[in-house]
């Protein structure tokens, strides 16, 4: 069945405000085009979570769509700290947002509890330290401490998590949304398991017999996907393994333009309520950057031994 | 017989120091940076056989330039294994393989507690910063943790603010009261001035060596809480002509480690 759609669609039907929505990505494809989307349908009230959250969850947290952020840790990487989230956090601009803190060990696994079924998993770092001191909107359910009841040491239960929706951006996928990636993971495959619907952005759309010619890479299947999408560049400027690279330059522009909110305002207008969709957006990159500065971040080419799954 | 240049930078010094800490086989879970040309040092030298991962899920990359996050781009194509946060921090992490954690804080205190959450009150704060990320559970769970700072009485404290990655904590048992493996922790604080390790009884910070150029007196002013100074307290050995070798011909051509220089690493 073919769930392929546009993004304006996938995210008007499956996105609403008030909902948990986790975003993959880990520099390496974040779903960017969705994000844009989110923005330009002015979604409010959403609590958002992944491990390693960056630029992306900034420019959302900037634009105002978030209320809460079950976070791990948000920077704009090369560029320094995150200038919406502090600002948010700080001073309150455009709103205080709620921030519950784990850990890159925690929150993957609280992903993978949820992805399983299991109500909690224990974990065995945080003791000790201040992030149990600090409690925010999961109050008494951001964690248990407990003496196992097998060797007694000291271990911490963390909660599952179920977003509403998870929204990944990968290498290819069918029409009816067997995803398939490579390269760095992140909590991608967790956090999109977790969810109870996905939405799929992908930088092409193959046929399911060539999703059959290497299965072993799908990590979401069809039944748990509500929306695919085909969006070229679809993670600019984070990258895609075999697509394109990590466009510095632009995050050097966003770190320029995230630094204040008249900055900020003016990059919303032009990068995102400016454009329609991820194609007017390529074509102004282009425009304004250069069609040589496009290619320049077009991956080479370089295949690795066909593997073969015959018998 | 060591030569030894007098043309470094300090922090060329400082991932000397680093380097050292690793041992061959060791595995290494590294961020960018120090930690990375540290471990890549310690591989050229003495380790060959040590092993790096980042957090992100990759193992024994293979990057044809200087990553520039744990997520860039390089660390893909020829890397030995790609998997994802749950591989390492779960498979490798949590379970026991890791031997050297590597991090960097914005804080740290003489227990070698880090801060990377916020400076000031966590509710009013007059500075948030990014959060954990992979430093709390590899300052819990890592085998010995080196830890990067800046020698001002900003970043070094006799309590941070926040304790976001445990060192020791509050003290003597407290890691093996929090359920930590024994004989894990901090193993030193590497900064522009001076090497610290910790004492074993006390959990506590002390001088054993400072850096050429400065002095045991000028260390401990700027250090902003009491320090003790080992009994056989040393100059730093500075960089070997082999060691600048690897660092300026294989590692860092580009000589991009200077930018640390600008950030106060001098």
């Amino acid at each position: 069945m073919s769930k392929l759609m546009t993004m304006e669609e996938a995210i008007s039907q499956n996105v609403h405000d008030g909902d948990f929505v986790y975003i993959g990505g880990y520099v390496c494809r974040p779903p960017f085009g969705a994000i844009h989307e989110i923005i330009r349908q002015k979604k409010r009230d959403l609590t958002i979570t992944r491990s390693n959250a960056a630029d992306d969850f900034d420019l959302l947290i900037g634009a105002g769509c978030v209320k809460r952020f079950i976070s791990t840790f948000i920077s704009l990487g090369l560029y320094g700290l995150a200038r919406c989230y502090r600002r948010s956090l700080e001073k309150g601009i455009p709103h205080k947002i709620e921030v519950e803190e784990y850990t890159n060990l925690s929150l993957p696994m609280m992903l993978m509890a949820g992805a399983m079924g299991m109500p909690f998993m224990p974990v065995k770092d945080m003791v000790g330290t201040d992030l149990m001191k600090i409690r925010s909107f999961m109050g008494e359910n951001k964690y248990k401490q407990i003496d196992s009841p097998f060797d007694g040491k000291p271990v911490v239960l963390v909660p599952a998590l179920n977003p509403d929706v998870g929204i990944i951006h990968v290498q290819q996928a069918d029409e009816s949304g067997n995803a398939q990636v490579w390269g760095i993971g992140g909590d991608c495959k967790w956090g999109a398991n977790a969810s109870k619907k996905v939405i799929v952005s992908c930088e092409r759309i193959v046929s399911r017999d060539t999703i059959g010619k290497d299965p072993s890479r799908t990590i979401v299947p069809d039944f748990k996907v509500a929306a695919v999408v085909e969006e070229p560049f679809g993670a600019h400027p984070g990258y895609t393994p075999g697509f394109y690279d990590v466009d510095f330059s632009f995050g050097y522009v966003y770190q320029q333009a995230s630094n204040t909110v008249e900055g900020l305002d003016a990059f919303l207008e032009e990068w995102v309520f400016g454009v329609k969709d991820r194609t007017e957006y390529v074509q102004k990159y282009i425009e304004k950057f250069g069609y040589s500065q496009f290619r320049k971040l077009q991956a080479k080419f370089d295949y690795g031994y066909p593997v073969s799954y015959a018998y | 017989m060591n030569t030894h240049p007098n043309d470094y930078i300090k922090p060329e010094l400082m991932a000397c120091c680093g380097a050292r800490e690793i041992r061959d086989r060791d595995v290494v879970i590294v961020g960018t940076g120090f930690p990375t040309m540290s471990a890549n040092i310690a591989k050229h030298t003495h380790a060959p056989n040590a092993t790096m991962m980042q957090e992100s899920g990759v193992y024994d990359a293979q990057p044809a330039r200087p990553a520039l996050s744990v997520g860039d781009p390089c660390l893909n194509p020829g890397a030995a294994m790609i998997g994802s946060l749950v591989d390492v921090m779960g498979l490798f992490l949590q379970g026991g393989w890791i031997d050297v954690g590597f991090l960097s804080g914005s804080q740290v205190d003489k227990y070698g507690n880090i801060n990377t959450t916020v400076i000031g009150d966590y509710d009013k704060p007059h500075s948030r910063l990014p959060g954990s990320g992979g430093a709390n559970p590899i300052g819990a769970l890592a085998k010995k943790v080196l830890i990067i700072a800046l020698h001002d009485k900003r970043s070094l404290a006799e309590h941070v603010d926040f304790i976001t990655t445990p060192g020791y904590i509050d003290g003597p048992g407290a890691r093996e009261r929090c359920g930590f493996a024994p004989n894990t922790g901090p193993e030193v604080i590497i900064t522009n001035k001076a090497v610290m390790r910790f004492h074993p009884d006390t959990k506590t910070a002390y001088l054993a060596t400072y850096h050429p150029g400065t002095s045991v007196e000028e260390v401990c002013k700027l250090t902003p809480c009491k320090l003790d100074v080992a009994d056989d307290v040393h100059e730093t050995e500075p960089p070997t002509e082999r060691e600048l070798k690897v660092i300026r011909e294989i590692l860092d051509p580009y000589r991009m480690i200077k930018i640390y220089e600008k950030r106060g690493y001098v």
